[in-house]
């Protein structure tokens, strides 16, 4: 299977739209219990990430048969819950949010200096862009080019009451000339670091009992003017409140660039495995993340 | 030109950590990106972009001259000879 993911959420335009209807006049959980009764089954019988998620708990984990099973269902029953959350939010409806490590983000936020903010598919990312926000400085997201319309759209109508664009990756390198135009500003660039999206160049990382490829880009741009870089994970706690972590992450910048980007790498990394062991149904990269040629 | 093509093989071996490579295995008229080339892509292109600008003082305004430039190392000597400012 390719390290990679297709880029977008599942479900057409009209799907979206009748979602987004429902959840302005029905709880959330109502239709956490639909899916959770109806789709999450036949998504494990039909769709082979039952088997990549099953095998994620078996050897990260080392969880037995049928814990894993357990935590499989759990996992896409949490999957499911956060993307109902991401269309709740696109229907007006608010989510509790708890922030450990704020005063980093706010410190970074009053400085002159531009700083990068590393995420990856773990809890519901998005989600913190409605909330961590700055009057001083505008947040750029790196976010995949092939993401439905849609829901780009709905995106861009809640990130503008939060001082926050998109920029969709493109194959004619756009993107990193308008990624470095804001680090350039002073203006905050937020990435996934946890898959290979434009470029193919990785570096390979000790995670969770195994080697995992991890994509070189992120840590390349955070080093490239030796920048400060903050990780931020946003976790489910339950229906209706989520936790972002806001975590510092230190990189030596007399050091050579290579040996930058493997230590800045290394320590988002250990970060993440952090996250992945407090919240382990939270991890939704539903490729074969561990299984690579190189690795 | 010989000079300053020599002095961008030795950076870029340097700022894409091409240890491999000399200066000599680099044609300059050889294509940097995708295959027949030095095979480097987006990252690099914003390692290239950046070492444009702390080197030579040299500022690129968007995708499309970047592309332009970036074909050989032959076309961004003669790019950094007419416009450095370092």
């Amino acid at each position: 299977m390719e390290k990679e993911w297709a880029g977008t959420t599942y479900g057409n335009a009209w799907m979206h739209r009748w979602l987004i209807r429902m959840l302005r006049y029905i709880d959330v959980r109502v239709l956490y219990a639909f899916t959770a009764i109806f789709v999450i089954p036949v998504c494990l019988l039909v769709n082979p990430a039952g088997g990549i998620i099953y095998r994620y708990f078996r050897k990260q984990h080392g969880y037995g048969p049928l814990k894993s099973a357990i935590k499989t269902y759990q996992n896409h029953y949490q999957f499911s819950q956060v993307v109902i959350d991401k269309f709740a939010t696109y229907a007006g409806k608010t989510f509790r949010m708890e922030i450990e490590g704020a005063e980093h983000f706010q410190q970074l936020a009053r400085g002159v200096e531009s700083f990068v903010m590393l995420s990856s598919h773990i809890g519901n990312y998005e989600i913190a862009g409605y909330t961590l926000s700055s009057d001083q400085k505008p947040i750029n997201a790196l976010v995949f080019f092939g993401e439905k319309a849609f829901v780009m759209n709905n995106r861009s109508k809640l990130f503008a009451d939060t001082n926050t664009r998109m920029i969709p990756i493109r194959p004619d390198m756009g993107h990193l000339f308008e990624i470095d135009q804001a680090l350039q500003n002073g203006e905050i660039v937020s990435m996934p670091a946890d898959r290979l999206l434009g470029s193919q160049k990785k570096l390979l990382i000790p995670f969770l009992n195994d080697t995992a490829a991890f994509p070189y880009g992120p840590f390349s741009i955070a080093t490239i003017r030796g920048l400060n870089v903050l990780a931020v994970h946003v976790m489910k706690q339950s229906t209706r409140t989520y936790k972002i972590y806001v975590t510092p992450l230190s990189y030596n910048r007399e050091a050579p660039r290579q040996q930058q980007i493997q230590e800045l790498a290394q320590q988002y990394v250990a970060e993440v495995e952090r996250m992945v062991k407090l919240y382990p149904t939270q991890w939704y990269n539903y490729f074969e993340f561990w299984k690579d040629d190189e690795c | 030109m010989e000079e300053l093509i020599l002095e961008l093989k030795e950076q870029i071996i340097e700022v894409l950590n091409l240890e491999e490579l000399t200066p000599e295995d680099i044609d300059p008229k050889a294509p940097l990106f995708g295959a027949g080339g030095l095979g480097l892509d987006s990252i690099d292109a914003l390692e290239l972009i950046v070492l444009l600008e702390k080197r030579y003082g040299i500022r690129l305004a968007s995708a499309a001259e970047g592309k332009s430039i970036f074909t050989s190392v032959e076309n961004i000597a003669q790019y950094v000879s007419q416009n450095r400012k370092k």
